[in-house]
């Protein structure tokens, strides 16, 4: 379903992307980690094309992601994206944030639309809040809007960038709890995170990055307790230490 | 003297209301054009095409480092030189257009670049048109961070239309300035032109600062 | 080419590059004395008018932000009338009001008093904004040591207000080098001046105020590169 090939990617003079060759098939759950920097952030960015490729091909659903000719609005409307900070659009409400895409992407009729929304803002558990602005939220539930916001378009494949980073600790397990469900019902995932718990629970596989490269891929229950690399053994004895 | 200087002044009162209606005239139309340049404008300035933004960016420098009394010289006297021959009315309006567009430009560029990085790339992700990024995310939230300055520009700009009484258009201060020749009273009939002009741009002065402190609350 | 005289019945230029062979650079080299004189003088009133602006902004300042009511209300008044009125208003008003009250001021002298009192006014409102802009929680660190009014000024306020105000004060002085063409209006020597004698003498706008607007350009990238320089380098910000 995603396909990376010989993918690389400069920034100036840094190599951030390093011959990069991945198979994602449909339905599974990839799980990302490595130190910062590693290039897991940008690596996940380039299958939206929110980041561009200097060599290699990138290939969604049969349809080259960084070629001139694709249909790059097609293209998003096939993928959810989760970020970092939420980014939900703070000055619309919580509804209008997730039916904004529906309408004036798919054209769908506004009623239809948000009919949908409502229907997403349930999953995710907030249903109480569609009227409200997202100053107004906590960061676990702006989070939470995010992957609506990112559901709202059925999408084929979602994709989150450290989805918990920017979140107190106790709000990191209702966005995981959310993530989980998405999980159960067969999602494409591909989570650049540091959350081991999650990984443990639904990864299909795990992926190790560090500068610029896939250093180790494997199951979670191989690569948690049987790193075959020192670097990456390293990386987990950190993260646990903590 | 006084006294009687101050009843012909009450009898050419009505002279200086139309200067004042000339001058709303002008501000009005002016406000309008720059704006709607200055949008179009301010949006290229903050894009991503470079050649663009340069071209917009000479013109603005040319703007801002020239004054606007030299740029209405060169509209009224150099212009039909090369063909285009305008009235008083007309090139007034022209080199406002041409003025205000470009301080409008540069606050609405300074909004849109004023928006995060990350909303750019929201609502991208969602597979958004360029357009549609800017209609319904970018520019609703910019304009929050213009609206104070664009209602200050707008202040100054009802004053820059002073300057047009240069070419003879009879506004407010070229019906001062007329006056005076046959009132020699300068205090006084400049007063009354400042007053005229006090009266259209303190509300909105009161109006820019009420904005500004709205903006810094939320 | 040039031998119409009228400017509505001058023959339109051709469109093409023979405009710009046409431009008469020799007419320029001839005038560049006159235009070097208006642009001296440009130079001068400028900089006697931005000092005295500062001057007029820090005292009306000091007024406007003093708690005593009889230099506050005044202060305020004079501020906003300046704002509120257009510059070219302001300078009929004292070219043609002054010798009313019996003054027989030159009008190079009117001319900034003019842009000395509408500078004065902005500067003042740019220097009360540097002042606001330090954060409180050191004047109340300071008074918490026991330093006056006067030593908090002059140790804590003053220092971190000057970064902010200077890059809007060199703003203001490229305002008021704009704003001094409009002194060509009461007959002042100035280089806007240059270029209307030019015009009205041999009947060349383009070259007259294409030159004009060439110089002041060049005088406003100076300012403006010395104000850039100076937004990078004077402010100090908190470290936390």
């Amino acid at each position: 379903m995603i396909e990376f090939k010989n993918v690389n990617k400069w920034f100036n003079k840094l190599h951030v992307l390093n011959n990069i060759n991945l198979k994602i098939p449909k339905g599974e759950v990839l799980v990302i980690c490595g130190p910062s920097g590693s290039g897991k952030s940008t690596l996940i960015r380039c299958i939206n094309r929110l980041e561009r490729i200097q060599k290699g091909e990138i290939i969604v659903n049969n349809t080259p992601v960084h070629d001139k000719s694709s249909n790059l609005t097609k293209l998003r409307a096939q993928i959810g994206f989760v970020f970092q900070q939420f980014h939900l659009y703070p000055h619309m409400t919580v509804l209008q944030n997730v039916m904004l895409a529906p309408v004036n992407v798919k054209k769908l009729d506004k009623k239809v639309a948000e009919k949908i929304a409502r229907e997403k803002l349930e999953k995710v558990g907030l249903t109480e809040k569609a009227s409200a602005y997202p100053a107004q939220l906590s960061g676990g539930q702006q989070q939470r809007v995010a992957i609506a916001r990112g559901l709202a378009m059925s999408p084929e494949i979602m994709l989150f960038d450290e989805p918990t980073s920017a979140l107190d600790p106790e709000m990191i397990g209702e966005v995981l709890d959310v993530m989980v469900k998405l999980v159960s019902e067969g999602m494409t995932m591909c989570v650049v995170t540091h959350e081991m718990g999650f990984a443990k629970k639904v990864a299909h596989r795990v992926l190790f990055m560090d500068e610029g490269t896939i250093v180790e891929t494997g199951t979670p229950d191989d690569f948690f307790d049987h790193p075959k690399t020192d670097r990456a053994a390293e990386f987990i004895s950190k993260i646990l230490t903590h | 003297m006084m006294g009687f200087y101050f009843s012909r002044l009450v009898e050419i009162y009505p002279f200086f209301l139309k200067g004042l209606w000339m001058t709303s005239k002008i501000a009005f139309i002016s406000l309008v054009t720059c704006t709607l340049i200055g949008f179009i404008l301010g949006i290229f300035r903050s894009g991503k095409n470079i050649i663009l933004k340069r071209i917009v960016g000479v013109y603005v420098a040319f703007v801002r480092g020239t004054p606007f009394v030299v740029q209405i010289f060169i509209v009224f006297f150099i212009l039909p030189e090369w063909g285009l021959q305008l009235d008083a009315f007309p090139a007034a309006l022209l080199a406002m257009a041409i003025m205000g567009s470009a301080f409008i430009c540069e606050i609405v560029a300074g909004g849109i670049d004023s928006i995060s990085k990350g909303q750019w790339e929201a609502a991208a992700s969602s597979g958004l048109t360029l357009a549609q990024q800017l209609r319904l995310v970018i520019v609703p939230q910019a304009m929050r961070v213009i609206l104070p300055p664009l209602v200050g520009q707008y202040v100054l700009l009802i004053k820059d239309t002073s300057v047009v009484s240069v070419i003879g258009v009879m506004e407010l201060t070229r019906v001062g300035w007329v006056t005076v020749v046959r009132i020699p009273e300068g205090l006084m009939v400049f007063s009354l032109v400042g007053v005229l002009y006090f009266s259209i741009s303190y509300p909105l002065i009161l109006l820019s600062n009420y904005l500004e402190r709205k903006m810094a609350l939320e | 080419m040039h031998s119409q005289l009228s400017f509505g019945g001058a023959p339109p230029k051709k469109m093409d590059g023979s405009m710009l062979v046409d431009f008469n650079f020799r007419i320029i080299f001839e005038y560049l004395p006159l235009f070097l004189t208006g642009l001296k003088s440009t130079f001068f009133i400028s900089l006697i008018s931005i000092a005295l602006a500062l001057v007029t902004g820090i005292i009306a300042c000091a007024c406007r932000i003093s708690g005593i009511k009889i230099l506050k209300y005044p202060a305020i008044a004079f501020i906003e009338i300046i704002r509120s009125t257009p510059l070219l208003v302001q300078i009929y008003f004292l070219y043609f009001g002054l010798p009313t009250l019996g003054l027989r001021v030159p009008e190079i002298q009117t001319g900034i008093i003019a842009l000395m009192l509408n500078s004065g006014a902005y500067i003042a409102e740019i220097i009360r904004a540097g002042i606001t802009s330090v954060d409180q929680g050191q004047l109340e660190a300071g008074t918490a040591s026991g330093l006056n009014y006067i030593q908090r000024m002059r140790f804590i306020i003053l220092p971190q207000a000057l970064g902010v105000t200077v890059p809007p004060l060199l703003g203001q002085s490229i305002v008021l080098v704009k704003d001094s063409a409009l002194l060509s209006l009461i007959s002042v020597m100035e280089l806007t001046r240059c270029g209307q004698t030019m015009t009205s003498e041999r009947f060349m706008p383009s070259e007259a105020f294409f030159t004009v607007a060439f110089f002041y350009m060049c005088i406003y990238f100076c300012l403006k590169a010395l104000a850039d320089w100076s937004q990078r380098r004077l402010i100090f910000r908190e470290a936390y």
